[in-house]
């Protein structure tokens, strides 16, 4: 019995300026299943999340996906406004205010500060609430890069469990960290 | 229509992005006058020339940062995952601007050429000439803006100038062409020509352009 | 299909070999056309009844600004090729070119202001087509530091294409500019339809002196591409054969 992929590479290389970054990439990303790409810093790991995304190209190779519901994608940067406050910042990614958002945000210990400018809160802070939205999520794959940076023990663990959760409601995750999360993740390391 | 509230919903809290550029242009005709001996007669020609080119500034001024600070912040990369046509988010995000600052521009044009000819029927006509051209310039500023991203915003504004020079010529007829009488609306159904096409081409040479910029 | 042909001529290795045998062929026709041309012209053909002797810089005005707008349109049709197919050849020939453009555009500004001075007593007007020859050359100017000041190549060339065709809407203007408004330039002296405006005998050094402007060109778009393509190749193995 064949399961349909979500996500197929195949024989993904990066060339940046002539010079290579990785090469012969191949993976099958399965509901319920996760992918940890690790590699030392300036490997790529970045890049070939990039490429699974569809915002960058490969030099060569080819990435199919079948998605129905999208991806949801929390990189290096945040995506908030610095200057509008949390609860702004909710509305523009269609965040509704409701109770599921106020336990969560009782459970990041965040929840006196959804009229605070985001500028003046401290970077764990604006990463959780970068956060709010792969909690949120309505997507069948969640691609994060590094998602445990700048957050305290409590916050990783309670993202951990998360992640637990998800893979367990048939999603799938791929993710790069060098921080263990405890996940049962197929492995690829881009240092060869 | 979401994009709309939301660019909206950006644009109020930082009013120095459309609030500056406004603010310019009364600044700049306001010291025109000031510059220029009261009494000539040559206050009429000047003035206009002055108007177009502050304008022109003025629109060079509101694309400053308008894809920057979302590139900065990574909401362009969102943007593009999420977003099936990126052309057409872009170009509500143009229109907003023009709504915010090309037609308050146009407005305050139009009453400084009314204090100077004081003839209303020359301010009446060139109201929507101010409006058609300030959307026009800010497109191909947009667009200049767009090429350069990565390196900031002059180098590319400068380089999309010369493709608006033609314009300028042009506007400088249709201010003889009120004053003669003759076929002031030919070049208007020429101008709104110019900008529907414009309207749909450049977003969609904008969302390739930002594409390739992620890449 | 079309795709396989294209890629057949696009590796740079076999241009650069093809150029480099045509080189001295083109180089020194063109150049003795050219020399014809100008003897002819300055020495052999008659006075203008109007101009006197100073119409002569039409030898070297007339060929120069044809030949600037020409580059152009070469330059938007290799950006669309570079577009569409991904030919990277294309991309290196729309940077070749564009210095080129800006030094054809150049000398046929300040020919053309040197005309200026005996027949219109001015060494510079504010008419349409010279307007949009200068708006051309600081176009070119404009796509040369555009395509320098990005590091990544691939961006670099992508942008330049994208500004050259955008930017193409400048030439019909330049075309058109001298039948659109009333200027100091006359109109074309030469067209297809009509029987020439302009004597024989002034006619046949014109031709001849732009077949030989546009042979030395196309000479110096050759040099300049080969800088280009060695330059941008330079870690290929077939470079370091051949330099």
């Amino acid at each position: 019995m064949t399961m349909t992929y979500l996500i197929k590479a195949e024989n993904i290389s990066y060339k940046i300026n002539e010079k290579k970054l990785f090469q012969n990439i191949s993976f099958e990303v399965n509901s319920n299943s996760a992918i940890h790409i690790t590699g030392s810093n300036g490997s790529g790991k970045t890049t070939l999340l990039r490429i699974i995304l569809g915002i960058s190209k490969p030099t060569r190779g080819t990435v199919e996906t079948n998605l129905t519901s999208g991806m949801c994608y929390l990189g290096h940067k945040n995506a908030l406004k610095q200057y509008l406050t949390v609860e702004d910042n909710l509305i523009l990614q269609s965040i509704q205010h409701n109770k599921a958002l106020d336990t969560l945000l009782k459970d990041i210990d965040l929840y006196d500060k959804l009229d605070v400018v985001v500028s003046n809160l401290s970077f764990g802070q604006q990463k959780k609430i970068a956060l709010l939205k792969v909690f949120l999520n309505e997507s069948e794959l969640l691609v994060l890069d590094e998602p445990c940076v700048g957050l305290d023990g409590k916050a990783q663990n309670f993202l951990t469990s998360f992640l637990q959760e998800e893979l367990a409601k048939n999603k799938s995750i791929i993710f790069s960290s060098h921080i263990n999360l405890n996940l049962d993740a197929k492995s690829i390391n881009l240092d060869n | 229509m979401n994009i709309l509230y939301f660019e909206l919903l950006k644009l109020r809290k930082k009013s120095r992005g459309w609030l500056g550029p406004i603010l310019v242009f009364i600044l700049i005709m306001t010291a025109f006058p000031l510059t220029v001996e009261f009494l000539n007669e040559d206050l009429e020609q000047a003035f206009f020339s002055i108007l177009w080119i502050a304008v022109l500034l003025v629109m060079m001024l509101a694309t400053e940062d308008i894809f920057l600070e979302d590139y900065n912040d990574g909401s362009l990369e969102q943007l593009v995952i999420h977003t099936e046509s990126l052309s057409f988010v872009i170009g509500v995000k143009i229109l907003i601007y023009w709504a915010l600052i090309g037609i308050p521009v146009s407005l305050i044009g139009s009453i400084y050429c009314l204090g100077i000819t004081s003839s209303f029927e020359m301010a009446l006509l060139i109201f929507p000439v101010l409006l058609i051209s300030s959307y026009i310039f800010l497109n191909l500023f947009c667009f200049g803006n767009s090429l350069t991203l990565t390196k900031g915003s002059v180098l590319g504004t400068l380089i999309t100038m010369p493709l608006l020079l033609p314009l300028l010529v042009v506007l400088g007829k249709v201010v003889i062409a009120i004053n003669l009488g003759l076929n002031y609306f030919d070049f208007l159904i020429l101008l709104l020509g110019v900008l529907s096409i414009i309207i749909v081409i450049i977003p969609l040479i904008i969302s390739f352009v930002i594409r390739a910029h992620l890449e | 299909m079309i795709k396989k042909f294209i890629h057949q001529f696009a590796s740079p290795k076999t241009y650069l070999k093809q150029v480099d045998r045509a080189y001295p062929y083109i180089f020194f026709t063109s150049l003795s056309i050219y020399l014809i041309a100008i003897f002819w012209g300055l020495f052999l053909t008659p006075e203008d009844f109007v101009q006197g002797h100073s119409y002569r810089i039409i030898y070297l005005h007339v060929p120069a600004s044809f030949i600037s707008q020409s580059l152009y349109l070469g330059m938007a049709f290799a950006s669309a090729i570079f577009l569409i197919w991904k030919v990277k050849l294309s991309a290196y020939l729309v940077r070749s070119i564009a210095p080129i453009g800006a030094m054809t555009t150049f000398i046929a500004l300040v020919s053309g202001s040197i005309w200026g001075i005996p027949t219109w007593g001015t060494w510079w007007a504010w008419d349409a087509r010279i307007i949009s020859t200068l708006i051309l050359f600081i176009m070119y100017l404009g796509l040369i530091s555009l395509h320098d000041s990005f590091t990544n190549n691939e961006k670099a060339d992508k942008f330049l294409a994208i500004l050259v065709l955008v930017g193409s809407v400048n030439i019909p203007i330049i075309k058109m500019s001298v039948e659109w408004w009333s200027t100091l330039h006359q109109s074309a002296s030469i067209t297809i339809t009509q029987k020439p405006a302009i004597d024989p005998s002034m006619l046949y050094p014109l031709f001849a002196s732009a077949i030989g402007f546009t042979g030395l060109v196309v000479c110096l778009v050759i040099l300049s591409s080969k800088f280009h393509i060695l330059d941008r190749e330079r870690n290929k193995s077939w470079v370091k054969d051949y330099v």
